[in-house]
């Protein structure tokens, strides 16, 4: 009793030390999703834990933890993501944005290029100072001042007095930083700079701790101005005042990069739906998605249906060796054997059409050009699925079949039923009704097989005179690789998510109507 | 029923008191788990209260700690990095962290890590991801000042997006032409040589080079003026030239090669093996191969002219940047130029990862010991660097497709659009139509 207690309340402890700990960080990064998460679970797990009022809920709570983290989340994200601009270009907020446009400087154009030794001195009051030697009639010397002070502080002086036959000397009262003490400042230095006139500074850009530093000329205005009051972005170089357009500053027409993420409502959804260039693929490759996935089931099924129906019988000898033989495919990862397979199809020196080539010479036909042509290739991309999947459905119909209660056959036998009729009047029915589910689960399993299609054919090949680059055997999910990945302008996360969201109704609805369907057959089945 | 409640109030006192304990015990935790920063907190707190005192006397021992900067860099450059940053960390005062990172990795990463505060300072890429990395605020511009007058102009083309470069480069990449040098004495300068080449060697095939990848068949496209996208001054996505006149020409030049089969059709690995086992005589593939071609007593020289001009190979350029998100912007910069920049450095990591050099003093170094080196990059000199805009990402799709198209003389009709492809020029036509859309349309 004490020992589970004291197990309960060090498990309690630790998890919320943990949680206390990640509530500065969440604050850190800003972000409020993750904060109330983490706190509605704190609370959650000790409410449950302390008490003895919600035994149930011991059980369910982590599990209900890890589905929240790991498939409510994801998906909640992903949905929201489809309803905005995230993709290259736009993957910052508009405040990250501003920041690193704010960070820009530029150098006016006569001054590109000009690089000069750069001398970095403090004084007793610890403030830095700048000695700047761009050439012997400007050795400039000023103190060192950071943005705010710009526009307040006196210009640099020419000095030359500080160089002796080329060598420079260290002025009274300072102390010359050497280059790894410039290194161990150099956050503050990188942000100070030597002012030379109204419009032109002298600001760090190279530490050297071999040799002297070096500087360069920049303007003293930095490149973009936000006004926050009108929410334009003010170019200082071309003197432009830049206003918002969705999701970019526009400079006299043109897009200033980074822009930032926005909500841009059903935005994406409307592209996918008005936008010629794809809705004129997405035809082809839905219906192709519905076979290749229909197919794939329906294959796999009926080859590892048959296989376990063989090896259910009752005299066969060594039945555990050939069972072990057929799963094998199973164990191998995916990849690895769709490599295997792509290499064993090559028309040219795949093992598979050598071992064809006498057939090939017997019919006198033209070798199947695999992957290469539209018919081999979705033929070979079901094959290799039926290959790889078969093992699946071998092992769980060997299970169902071992729990049909075979007096229910006999008696059938009894009743003069041919086998072929007990198979589709008795087993079969009884077979779907726990195998269904799982039929169900492959369907949406293949209607997503990134993998399989990816690796082996990458979707090829090309459908000659398609808008955009789209193979014959892609399925939804590898064109919207192609589309929102792979395509276009770099990558458009939100078109992708709002492809994803689609491909989940469908799957839903696919699910729904199978489940109904299978409600039925255990209605009628389900009490045996 | 009854019997619960009774063993459950019994039980309740004792757990009063238990939970007392408990909960002082979950306080001390919180107080252990929340210490580990406070103990840093006073640990830093009085260095810098002391400071200012020290540095009246001698302002030059006012040390902060170390400043960390962080490095991500693939496997091979991590090795040859490591032994060399002590002698920079002594001499800068820094502590330079070297993260070993999977090279594909580090561009998406670099993009999720910066934003969140947690991205490295300096990041080794490859040069075609800079448009990205640059249109989303990841990479500070980098002024390489008098260290580019030691690099070549690919190197620096490369690593330029919109007036601004980007990236030091260190390595650049291209492909060139292996040849079975048991079978013949160098690679011809003209198609029409290679192939009386293979005849009179009297292999089965002749040049092989995967069939499916923009990549490697880019001198067939861009060799006699074609392009594709136009880069004066910055790749330009308005301008994609890969139906022009040029671009026309060659594919169907090189629909001819195919037809005389000059080129065969083949993937990657089917083109290694042909060379492998004396099959086929050549082979177009990059440097990266030398170690699968030496089954063969193999050579390497220039891919064949076009038309008296010199293909252009797509040159991959790799170098360091700068997380526009570290705040050591001045150190992480200097410690490129000043220390990764340096000869030494760039030796080492030749030393662990041959690529081709992008720095004349290297270069100056590797010609001599290794001459087929030379060629590749005298290869990569007549090369353009692969655009480095995020538009390319609907480029290599449709080039892929349409060399295919000619590779594997797939001419045809497609029976949902209707479109009928009977030659080269019809497939590069819809290829640059399909990028234009892509673009259009992104």
């Amino acid at each position: 009793m004490t020992v589970s207690k004291i197990f309960r309340y060090t498990f309690l402890a630790i998890i919320n030390s943990l949680i206390v700990y990640a509530i500065p960080l969440t604050l850190t990064f800003e972000s409020w999703f993750l904060l109330s998460l983490i706190i509605v679970i704190g609370i959650l797990i000790n409410l449950v834990y302390f008490s003895d009022r919600f035994l149930p809920m011991k059980w369910i709570l982590p599990g209900m933890i890890f589905m929240i983290s790991f498939v409510v989340f994801p998906a909640l994200y992903n949905s929201y993501v489809s309803f905005t601009n995230w993709s290259t270009g736009h993957i910052l907020t508009k405040t990250q944005a501003i920041n690193i446009l704010e960070d820009r400087v530029y150098t006016p154009e006569n001054q590109k290029g000009i690089e000069f030794e750069i001398f970095v001195l403090q004084d007793s009051s610890l403030d830095f100072y700048y000695v700047a030697n761009l050439d012997s009639n400007n050795i400039l010397f000023g103190k060192a001042v950071s943005d705010d002070e710009i526009f307040t502080t006196s210009y640099a002086n020419h000095e030359p007095s500080l160089f002796v036959n080329n060598e420079f000397v260290t002025p009274d009262g300072y102390y010359l930083l050497s280059g790894k003490e410039q290194i161990a400042n150099s956050t503050t230095l990188q942000d100070l700079s030597l002012i030379i006139d109204e419009s032109t500074r002298v600001q760090l850009y190279k530490i050297s701790v071999f040799g002297a530093s070096t500087g360069r000329l920049s303007s003293t205005s930095q490149l973009y101005t936000y006004d926050d009051l009108n929410d334009v972005m003010i170019n200082n170089a071309d003197n432009l005042s830049c206003p918002v357009v969705k999701d970019n500053f526009v400079c006299d027409g043109k897009e200033i990069e980074p822009g930032w993420r926005v909500f841009v409502g059903g935005e994406n959804y409307r592209k996918l739906f008005s936008n010629q260039r794809i809705r004129g693929p997405l035809g082809v490759v839905t219906k192709w998605t519905f076979q290749f996935a229909f197919l794939s089931v329906l294959l796999c099924f009926v080859v590892g249906l048959f296989l376990s129906m063989i090896l259910n019988k009752d005299g066969l000898k060594f039945k555990r060796i050939y069972r072990a033989i057929f799963i094998l495919p199973y164990a191998i990862p995916a990849f690895v054997s769709v490599l295997v397979w792509k290499g064993l199809l090559n028309p040219d020196y795949g093992l598979i059409n050598s071992w064809f080539g006498p057939l090939y010479e017997i019919f006198d036909i033209e070798p199947i050009k695999w992957l290469t042509t539209k018919e081999s290739a979705r033929s070979a991309v079901l094959l290799v699925n039926t290959w790889l999947g078969f093992p699946y459905m071998f092992l769980i119909t060997t299970g169902a079949l071992q729990s049909i209660p075979k007096e229910l056959i006999e008696a059938a036998k009894v009743d003069g039923a041919s086998g072929l009729q007990s198979f589709w009047r008795i087993t079969f029915p009884l077979l779907m009704v726990s195998i269904s589910p799982l039929l169900i689960g492959s369907f949406a399993y293949n209607f997503n097989n990134f993998t399989l299609i990816f690796l082996l054919t990458g979707g090829g090949p090309p459908i000659i005179g398609s808008d955009v680059a789209v193979g014959w055997t892609d399925i939804l999910i590898s064109f919207t690789y192609k589309l929102a990945i792979s395509g276009g302008r770099g990558n458009l996360f939100g078109l992708a998510s709002s492809v994803t969201i689609i491909i989940f109704f469908i799957v839903l609805v696919i699910s729904a109507i199978s489940f109904r369907y299978t409600k039925r057959l255990e209605r009628i089945y389900g009490n045996i | 029923m009854s019997e619960y409640t009774y063993i459950y109030e019994r039980e309740y006192m004792k757990t009063n008191k238990l939970r007392f304990i408990v909960i002082l015990l979950m306080f001390s935790l919180v107080a252990v788990a929340c210490g580990g920063d406070t103990a840093d907190d006073a640990a830093e707190a009085p260095e810098t209260t002391e400071a200012p005192q020290e540095t009246l006397a001698a302002p030059a021992t006012t040390a902060p700690p170390p400043e960390v900067i962080v490095v991500w860099a693939e496997e091979k450059v991590a090795t040859a990095l490591d032994p060399l940053v002590g002698a920079y960390e002594a001499a800068a005062g820094v502590d330079v962290e070297v993260v070993v990172y999977d090279f594909g990795a580090i561009r998406t990463d670099v993009q999720t890590a910066g934003p969140a505060g947690e991205g490295p300072d300096v990041f080794l890429g490859a040069h075609d991801w800079v448009g990205e990395l640059a249109a989303n605020g990841v990479v500070s511009p980098l002024d390489l000042g008098s260290v580019a007058s030691d690099l070549y102009d690919v190197g620096v083309t490369a690593f330029s997006y919109g007036g601004e470069v980007y990236g030091f480069p260190y390595a650049t990449e291209a492909i060139a032409m292996f040849y079975n040098a048991d079978l013949v004495d160098s690679v011809p300068a003209t198609w029409e040589e290679a192939k009386a080449a293979c005849d009179t060697a009297g292999t089965e095939l002749c040049v092989g080079t995967p069939s499916n990848d923009a990549y490697h068949n880019h001198p067939f496209v861009a060799s006699a003026g074609g392009y594709v996208f136009a880069s004066a001054g910055g790749f330009d996505a308005s301008d994609v030239g890969l139906d022009n006149a040029g671009a026309i020409a060659s594919a169907e030049y090189l629909d001819g090669l195919v037809k005389n089969g000059t080129v065969y059709s083949a993937d990657y690995g089917g083109a290694m093996s042909n060379f492998q086992e004396g099959r086929a005589l050549f082979w177009m593939t990059g440097p990266w191969a030398r170690g699968d071609a030496s089954a063969v007593n193999y050579g390497v020289g220039l891919i064949p002219q076009f038309d008296g001009n010199a293909a252009t190979p797509f040159v991959g350029v790799r170098g360091a940047m700068v997380s526009s998100f570290s705040d050591k912007q001045v150190l992480a910069q200097s410690f490129i130029l000043d220390f990764f920049a340096t000869v030494e450095v760039q030796q080492a990591m030749y030393e662990s990862d041959p690529r081709l050099p992008a720095t004349k003093s290297l270069f100056a170094v590797v010609e001599a010991a290794d001459p087929i080196a030379a060629v590749f990059a005298a290869s990569a000199s007549n090369g353009i660097p692969m655009p480095n805009i995020p538009e390319m990402g609907s480029v290599w799709g449709p080039m892929a497709d349409a060399l295919n198209v000619i590779r594997e003389q797939a001419y045809g009709t497609n029976e949902e659009t209707g479109v009928t492809i009977s030659n080269a020029t019809d497939a590069m036509k819809l290829a640059a139509e399909q990028v234009r859309n892509a673009i259009a349309g992104g």
